[in-house]
């Protein structure tokens, strides 16, 4: 029975296609990542790379990439290099290409012939419809790798003539922008450099399923790398920019002074500017919503895990829980400011900053507590019940212990969140860039009517990190950018030790768990 | 009122005795005073409160268990309660607004006629503080093509990260990629916002030729990079909820991994997905600060329609930039576009928690 | 024969000392080559061998599930594993088409060979290896899709039949082809007449007897050269079983037929040899089915398949 298996059970050594393909995909690797810095103007067209300039190192790289692709696809076809092909390329693929044809025809037929929209979109539609029917007729490997590698090369000829420079220039009627060389060429590149990397890859493992995962894994892997990469780029940039201010005027030793940190903002010239009230208030509004919130959210799951019977009560309340993560943090703010504004002092205050933020971590904690708390194992409910202990000893003792870590796990993620909200606190809570830190503590006082305790501090507007970089944006960055990018910075420190801390604890919780 | 039923079920379940009983009655009673008077702002609040707190006290102290079972279903109570007062709120507040543009809070500059009869009406200018003309068109139309192009970002994007985590990487990697995207859902909005602001924004006008600060097309990559990692980590869950024998059997018959995922992972997690989307798009509809620190602030809508590269206003950009000097009707509108965003964005709640009820059923279904 | 282990000219006096030897070390895991002596690569079948293990061994973890497993399974015949719960029968089948890689826990060390080529060595084509060596689970796993789809899922993987959107544009569609395999695999797991007539139906829908047995077609479907069976009859009645026993003899023309039960007679019946497997994953015994439950040389077999124990 063992004929008509194609392929192998064992692969032998790595074949000239390997090496080949291997070759092309890095090629387009470099192309791509080369591209993204002329994209972002790190490079540009005049930048030096192995002795030309990174224009033309495109072009000849592109042309490369598409002529080596056109001659895999016929040496395979022809059977001069073995490969497992299908019958032609999935449905998928033949679709793109055919869109993709669609959109350079349209373009051409329109843009650079002139002709009317009518006749490029009749135009598209049929080179489209084309190029997908004439899809079906080729084997796979044709099929994945000249379309691809004539595009690739196409593109590379017309840079290496300068038909397409970096003067070259579009500017479309229906857009308001405009289209240039300096941008188009590299952004080209990127694209034909994935594509050529895909159908690169699928080759490498000679077509047919395996190459088709081979190709798929590729593109999936880069868009995780590329994720990691926007990630990383957006700290070290904004680190990069803030730390400077930040740590501008430290003094270390007897005389320690960290400006930035310990001032507010003072507006005077020999003085820097500071975010000192800033965190302080971050700490006290997050502290507020903690208080609130987590109380409330454990309350709330321990009921639904431990007590209610699942039914259409139990329903509503996970509908209403969800809605409520799912609610816009605008839309919080201006309930708090139509509200708890109104009833708190009628002025924006520290204590409706507490509360709305309350009610946005809410939802949060009840969802992570809920999951912690139905993660225990009913062994322990069933072993403490029967020692005859109650049902409230039990949860007191037995259940909420062990489902401790992952609510505090989910809380700390949850104050990270709500730590870096502006459009609540906006509404609610703060008040201009140079309000005070406030003093809750020393603000405590008793007064002869109702409500006899007053805090005047929680009454009244406090500033925030957040809302201290939206005020520097709102009150013209012109002067001071650089006091944006220290407070974005230590923004992004304090959110993301939250999150550092949240996911340790986490990992280190599920090793305890599994040992 | 579910207090109070709750209260029934201690009895009967718990056979409580009557002083517990009684208990949870005055502290019901108190706690229903304090949200009365809060309610209508009067300064007396605090005595129901600190009555409440006492009660509290004393029950703590004399029936612990028939205390701690009610006062979780108290904070269950007020889960639900917070969600009923912000519709509430929001629609009393919006009232005035859609009180007086009627239908034409969604007006559009030339009327639109179907067989005669004005379906939409038109109205010129679309938003005017001071003629008081308040058509939330601009704004629904921008809040769309962002959100359009977040998801043509965070969709395929998001959904290829959550294959990767669950099914393609090798454990160490997996270690690095998971908490990545994890805490890229932490970065503040603002921060996104203030680079959008600084950099891209200026960006644009360098190398695109933009002749105004801020474009659609800005605001909708940075709010798909934003909402990314809520699509990644609900369509994981999803994912890596298929059950592995089913996988199994894909895998013995020899197919790929790659064939097993198209053909069987993503097929049974279909509903999952979906919902990850749906709450993408929910989170990409909602952001706020991204949207009103990148936008110039323009309420009419884009030239052509589709000009991405145009500015417009979101329904979020909208409040957040206008809150600070909004009165009357003004004030209303902004809470009218706090209706129509709530209102979508619940839509997208609900649908995506049938979608994905509907997957569990499936899945279990042979059980 | 493609292991010179494997000697044909061993004499029946070998076996006996050294089933006699097993016995006496069976709760000791000795030295390797004892392991070896202690093997059924000696086992003296007509025909080649399809499938052989040498010296297997699968911890989970710390947890050592199968010891030193060394035998050979011949070609186009009907081997059953029997042995009590746990001691590792899924385990060994799982180990055939490597589809332990799949459990994080699972090491395997040792060898098997298919058609004399190591299937553990690097540059394996698992893809390859699973389309030729097919498995039938433990538990029935259809699809979350209909009957069809589950039936034709191998094919289609495998560029067999093709009905994709591509196939239907270009007229090329093997429709009929896709019938015929449909049909025929389901007569073969005896379900065609029950399922007939909904075809389009999910199959979760289907009843855990008929699962298992969509499961034993969508596996014949796909057409492999040794087909795994995992208690195939577990959850049938005795209509449908002595149905998917008839079917068992009939593929052992064309296949290698592995197959678990538990059930004595069962094994009986069906097989042309049998492997005995005892608790704590050792390979007790083995040969013709035949001659294991009349004269078994190990106490504890005999123990085992009389009932005593296990
Ligand atoms: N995925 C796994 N992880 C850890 N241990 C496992 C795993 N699968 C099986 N085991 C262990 O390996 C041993 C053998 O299991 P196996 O499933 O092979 O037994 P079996 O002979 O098929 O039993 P049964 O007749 O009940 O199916 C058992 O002790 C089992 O606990
Ligand atoms: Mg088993």
């Amino acid at each position: 029975m063992s004929d008509g298996y194609g392929s192998k059970l064992v692969e032998g050594q790595t074949s000239a296609l390997e090496r080949v393909t291997t070759g092309v995909v890095g090629l387009s690797i470099v192309s791509c990542l080369l591209g993204m810095t002329s994209i972002l103007r790190w490079t540009t067209e005049s930048t030096e790379f192995l002795g030309v300039s990174l224009f033309d190192f495109f072009a000849i790289g592109l042309l490369a990439m598409g002529l080596t692709l056109v001659v895999i696809g016929v040496a395979s076809r022809t059977g001069m290099v073995e490969t497992q092909p299908d019958r032609n390329v999935g449905a998928f693929t033949a679709v793109a290409i055919g869109a993709i044809s669609a959109v350079v025809v349209g373009l051409v037929v329109s843009q650079t012939l002139g002709l009317g929209t009518l006749v490029s979109v009749l135009a598209a539609l049929v080179a489209g419809a084309a190029t997908t029917l004439a899809m079906l007729l080729v084997r796979e490997d044709i099929g994945s790798t000249v379309p691809i590698g004539v595009l690739t090369a196409v593109v590379g000829v017309l840079v290496v003539t300068g038909v397409l420079g970096p003067e070259w220039s579009w500017d479309p009627e229906a857009f308001t922008a405009t289209f240039n060389g300096t941008i188009v060429i590299p952004a080209l590149t990127v694209f034909c450099g994935l594509l050529s990397a895909w159908a690169a890859a699928k080759a490498n493992e000679g077509f047919g399923t395996r190459g088709r995962q081979n190709g798929a894994y590729l593109l999936i892997g880069l868009n995780a790398f590329g994720m990691l990469a926007i990630l990383a780029g957006l700290i070290v940039f904004i680190a990069s920019k803030g730390i400077g201010p930040v740590l501008e005027g430290v003094q270390l030793g007897a005389g320690f002074d960290w400006p930035f940190v310990t001032n507010g903002y003072t507006l005077s010239p020999n003085e820097p500017n500071g975010v000192f009230p800033a965190i302080v208030g971050t700490f006290w509004v997050v502290l507020g919503a903690v208080l609130l919130a987590v109380p409330l959210g454990i309350g709330a799951a321990v009921f639904l895990t431990e007590y209610a019977e699942q039914g259409r009560f139990t329903a509503v309340v996970e509908v209403a829980t969800n809605g409520l993560w799912s609610t816009p943090s605008v839309v919080f703010g201006l309930f708090g400011y139509a509200f708890l504004v109104p009833r708190l002092g009628n002025n924006t205050s520290l204590l409706a900053g507490m509360l709305v933020l309350g009610f946005m971590l809410l939802p949060l904690v009840v969802i992570t507590s809920r999951e912690a708390l139905i993660s225990v194992p009913d062994e322990y409910r069933d072993a403490s019940a029967a020692l005859g202990v109650s049902q409230w000893e039990t949860i007191r003792s037995v259940v909420v212990p062990a489902a401790l870590p992952g609510v505090a796990t989910g809380v700390i993620l949850g104050v990270g969140r709500i730590a870096g909200e502006t459009a609540p606190i906006l509404l609610v809570m703060t008040g201009g860039l140079r309000d005070n830190a406030p003093n809750i503590l020393g603000s405590f006082e008793f007064t002869s009517s109702p409500p006899f305790v007053a805090n005047d501090a929680l009454l009244q507007s406090a500033p925030a990190l957040p809302y201290q970089l939206y005020a520097t944006i709102t009150a013209g960055v012109s002067g001071d950018e650089s006091f944006g990018w220290a407070t974005a910075l230590v923004l992004l420190l304090v959110v993301l030790s939250f999150y550092a801390v949240g996911i340790a604890s986490r990992f280190y919780f599920r090793r305890k768990l599994h040992q | 009122m579910s207090s109070i039923s709750g209260f029934e079920r201690i009895r009967q379940t718990t056979g409580s005795d009557d002083g517990a009983l009684l208990t949870g009655a005055i502290g019901v009673v108190l706690l229903g005073a304090a949200f009365v008077a809060f309610l209508m702002n009067s300064t007396l609040t605090i005595v129901p409160v600190v009555g409440f707190i006492v009660v509290t006290a004393y029950g703590w102290y004399a029936h612990q268990a028939e205390t701690a079972r009610a006062l979780t279903l108290l904070a269950t109570t007020s889960t639900v309660l917070i969600l009923v007062l912000i519709t509430v709120f929001l629609i009393l507040e919006a009232l005035p607004a859609f009180q007086l543009m009627g239908l034409a809070i969604f007006a559009v500059e030339k009327p639109v006629e179907l067989f005669g009869v004005t379906v939409i009406p038109g109205q010129d200018p679309l938003w005017s503080t001071s003629q008081d003309l308040y058509s939330l068109t601009p704004m629904v139309w921008g809040t769309l093509i962002t959100t359009a192009l977040a998801m043509l970002i965070a969709g395929p994007l998001g959904i290829a990260g959550a294959l990767f985590i669950s099914e393609i990487a090798p454990p160490t990697i997996r270690e690095i990629v998971k908490p990545g995207i994890e805490i890229m859902a932490g970065v503040p909005s603002i921060v996104y916002g203030f680079v959008g602001y600084v950099i891209i924004n200026s960006y644009m006008m360098d190398n695109f030729a933009l002749p105004t600060f801020g474009s659609l097309f800005v605001v909708g990559i940075v709010i798909g990079l934003m909402s990314l990692p809520t699509v990644v980590s609900v369509a994981e869950d999803a994912i890596s909820s298929v059950p592995p024998s089913i996988k199994d059997g894909s895998l013995a018959m020899g197919a790929t991994d790659w064939q097993t995922m198209k053909s069987i992972t993503i097929p049974s997690a279909f509903s999952g997905v979906s919902a990850a989307v749906l709450l993408g798009v929910g989170r990409a509809a909602g952001e706020t600060m991204a949207a009103t620190v990148i936008l110039g602030h323009t309420q009419a809508l884009p030239e052509p329609l589709y000009d991405v590269f145009g500015n417009t206003e979101t329904l979020t950009s909208l409040i957040a930039s206008q809150y600070g000097n909004a009165t009357g009707t003004h004030m209303s509108a902004l809470f009218a576009a706090g209706v129509v965003l709530f209102v979508s964005v619940m839509f997208l709640s609900v649908g995506s928690q049938l979608i994905e009820a509907r997957m569990k059923r499936q899945l279990g279904g042979n059980q | 024969m493609s292991e010179p282990v494997t000697s044909a000219d061993t004499e029946n006096s070998t076996q006996t000392t050294q089933s006699t030897q097993s016995t006496e070390r069976s709760t000791v895991s000795g030295e390797t080559d004892e392991r070896i002596q202690q093997s059924w690569l000696d086992y003296d079948f007509e025909g080649e061998p399809k499938l052989a293990s040498k010296e297997l061994d699968v911890h989970y973890g710390s947890d050592h599930a199968l010891k030193g497993i060394s035998m050979e399974i011949p070609k186009e015949s009907v081997t059953a594993l029997i042995g009590p719960s746990g001691c590792g029968k899924s385990t060994f089948l799982r180990c055939l088409n490597r589809m332990n890689d799949r459990i994080k826990a699972a090491n395997v060390d040792g060898s098997v060979t298919l058609d004399g080529e190591e299937i553990y060595q690097d540059g394996v084509n698992l893809v390859e290896l699973r389309k030729r060596v097919g498995m039938v689970f433990q538990a029935p796993n259809p699809f979350p899709k209909s009957i069809r789809d589950n039936i034709a899922y191998g094919p289609r993987k495998h560029g067999d039949i093709d009905t994709g959107l591509l196939a239907r544009l270009s007229g090329r569609k093997d429709q009929k082809k896709e019938d015929e395999i449909v049909e025929r695999s389901l007569k073969q797991a005896a379900l065609w007449d029950e399922v007939k007539n909904r075809l389009d139906d999910n199959a979760l829908g289907l009843s855990g007897g008929q699962q298992q047995r969509l499961c034993i077609a969508r596996c014949l479907a796909t057409d492999p050269e040794v087909i795994l069976m995992d208690e195939p009859a577990s959850a049938l009645d005795p209509i449908a079983t002595s149905k998917i026993e008839d079917l068992i003899a009939d593929l052992a023309e064309n296949y290698t037929v592995v197959v678990v039960t538990h059930n004595m007679q069962q094994a009986a019946r069906i097989s042309d040899q049998t492997a005995v497997f005892l608790t704590g994953g050792e390979l007790v015994e083995y040969g013709d089915t035949d001659k294991i439950f009349e004269s078994p040389e190990s106490q504890r077999v005999e123990d085992y398949i009389t009932g005593k124990f296990g």
